[in-house]
């Protein structure tokens, strides 16, 4: 097959898999924020991709693919392998997501790889010691480490607010803690410029890497400003597509989130992704934030985590890398077979991904179903601002409605008194 | 095989800097309900006000503090800061 065009392919391949990252990865960012109030839907995801589109420009260092060192030295990482390994990690997200499950993006390009990479040249091609270092402990400790700070943050801010909060019952005047929503707008965008920085830089070392191999860039130590112009749009489109499913099994799903437990939660995220990627500990952005929500559902008291669909979450991390990892490896056989192996692959692909944006059709979720239930809980801890707010615009809509029935012709002329 | 120092000295950071946070902007945020509260509940003397402006002058101390962890958070992020680490 020619070189250039199955280049092609697999910078068109990442790019997809650049997509289904960002969409995947929304949630860490926008989910608490969102469960809480603090940021309507649209609004979250909006920021969420500007700051992933951010993010991705922000580092100019050389994004070097951290699967690359899971494989040994020696073993040529052709455009074949990294095609072959993008698939299973395309088709892991896409299942997880249809589940409802946070996965980790960076376990499912890794396990893809690794899987390929098997099959292309057997057991002697993996560094086991490096996938236990950088995929296995990281992922027992991502959760443990970010929930135990986010555990203790929720307690501290429960505990500083405890007076204030009984004395502003007391006075009648709303709750403060819904204040705690204003830090979560900071919070979370931060969460999501990290991300963006991290994961988008994935994508342009695959690519970088491709291009290497192929002998269309001399070297590996500069990106390409196309490949950081597409990876940064395709990470940030993705997420403003936002993998809505994925948003409610973080924001009501696994946990009940208050604004205290929500920045509390956020806090502990961000913190827990920049001490790592700045200490040189490599966690999983997904985890992390998993077990931030799971952390500061535990810290109120009268709060609770679901285990039922924390497990579930769980048992998805522990099939990431076997599950994207075989997928990865049946694709690398296929493609091992010749020019129609890999087309065979394409078709299978695009179409299995068809079928499943087809299956989630069934029980659409989106923007204004995302987190129905709590909704009812939000209101409850609205302010009495919104809440006349509120009651002010159904008083002018059921007064509109009146005039528009009476004289639709002098709807301008009321619309205009209603403005002053 | 597996790195503890450095994964003792994320776990430190993470929960250390997470804890501090929030205890700071928690406590911003209080400072800012009692200089409310004092606003609109007391009668206006003169040391009302001196400690309204007290509590509201360190709520915004902390709310500064918060950002400029945020800030530093940035700083962290972009590599062109420290490139010649």
């Amino acid at each position: 097959m020619d070189p250039i065009l199955i280049v092609a392919l697999v910078v068109g391949l990442a790019l997809f898999f650049d997509f289904t990252n960002g969409f995947h990865d929304t949630a860490n960012s926008s989910a608490t924020a969102i469960a809480t109030g603090a940021l309507k839907p649209k609004t979250a995801v909006l920021i969420a991709a500007i700051m992933n589109f951010v993010g991705a420009f922000l580092s100019t260092a050389v994004a070097k693919a951290i699967s690359v060192s899971l494989i040994n030295e020696g073993i040529d990482i052709g455009p074949e392998l990294v095609f072959a390994g993008l698939t299973g990690a395309i088709l892991w997200n896409l299942t997880t997501w249809l589940l409802g499950l946070p996965s980790s993006s960076s376990h499912a390009l890794f396990g893809g790889l690794v899987g390929a990479a098997l099959a292309f040249a057997g057991v002697a091609a993996i560094n086991f010691p490096a996938v236990l270092e950088k995929v296995v402990f990281p992922a027992l400790f991502a959760p443990v480490i970010a929930g135990l700070a986010a555990f203790l943050a929720t307690r501290i801010a429960y505990l500083m607010t405890a007076r204030s909060q009984s004395s502003r019952k007391a006075t009648g005047i709303g709750t403060g803690r819904s204040n705690f929503k204003v830090g979560q707008v900071f919070t979370s965008s931060l969460v999501a410029l990290s991300h963006g920085t991290n994961d988008a830089q994935k994508t342009m070392g695959v690519i970088t890497l491709v291009l290497v191999a192929a002998g269309l860039q001399p070297t590996g130590d500069h990106v390409e400003w196309w490949v950081i112009i597409s990876a940064a749009t395709a990470i940030a489109v993705g997420t403003y597509m936002g993998g809505w499913r994925i948003i409610k099994t973080m924001g009501s799903g696994l946990a009940e989130i208050k604004p205290a437990q929500g920045l509390a939660a956020e806090v502990a995220t961000a913190s827990t992704i920049l001490a790592s990627s700045n200490l040189g500990f490599a966690l999983s952005t997904t985890q992390v934030a998993s077990g931030g929500v799971m952390g500061a559902g535990l810290g109120r008291k009268g709060g609770a985590v679901r285990w039922n669909k924390a497990g579930q979450v769980v048992t998805g991390w522990l099939f990431t890398l076997p599950a994207a990892g075989a997928v990865g490896a049946l694709s690398a056989f296929l493609v091992m077979s010749g020019p129609f192996g890999i087309i065979a692959d394409l078709i299978l692909v695009v179409s299995v991904s068809i079928a499943i944006f087809q299956i989630s059709r069934r029980n659409r979720i989106n923007h204004s179903n995302v987190l129905s239930e709590v909704e009812g809980a939000s209101e409850v801890i609205a302010s009495p601002r919104q809440v006349r707010k509120a009651a002010a615009e159904a008083k002018k809509k059921a007064s509109k409605k009146v005039t528009a029935k009476k004289a639709p012709k002098k709807s301008a002329a009321t619309k205009s008194k209603g403005g002053k | 095989m597996i790195n503890w120092n450095s994964l003792i000295l994320v776990a430190i950071v993470a929960i250390g800097s997470s804890v501090g946070l929030v205890t700071v902007f928690s406590l911003g945020m209080r400072l800012l309900t009692n200089a409310q509260n004092i606003n609109q509940h007391t009668k206006k003397k003169d040391g009302v006000k001196v400690s309204e402006a007290i509590n509201r002058i360190g709520a915004y101390l902390m709310f500064t503090i918060c950002g400029s962890a945020v800030l530093y958070g940035i700083y962290l992020i972009v590599p062109y800061f420290h490139l010649d680490k």
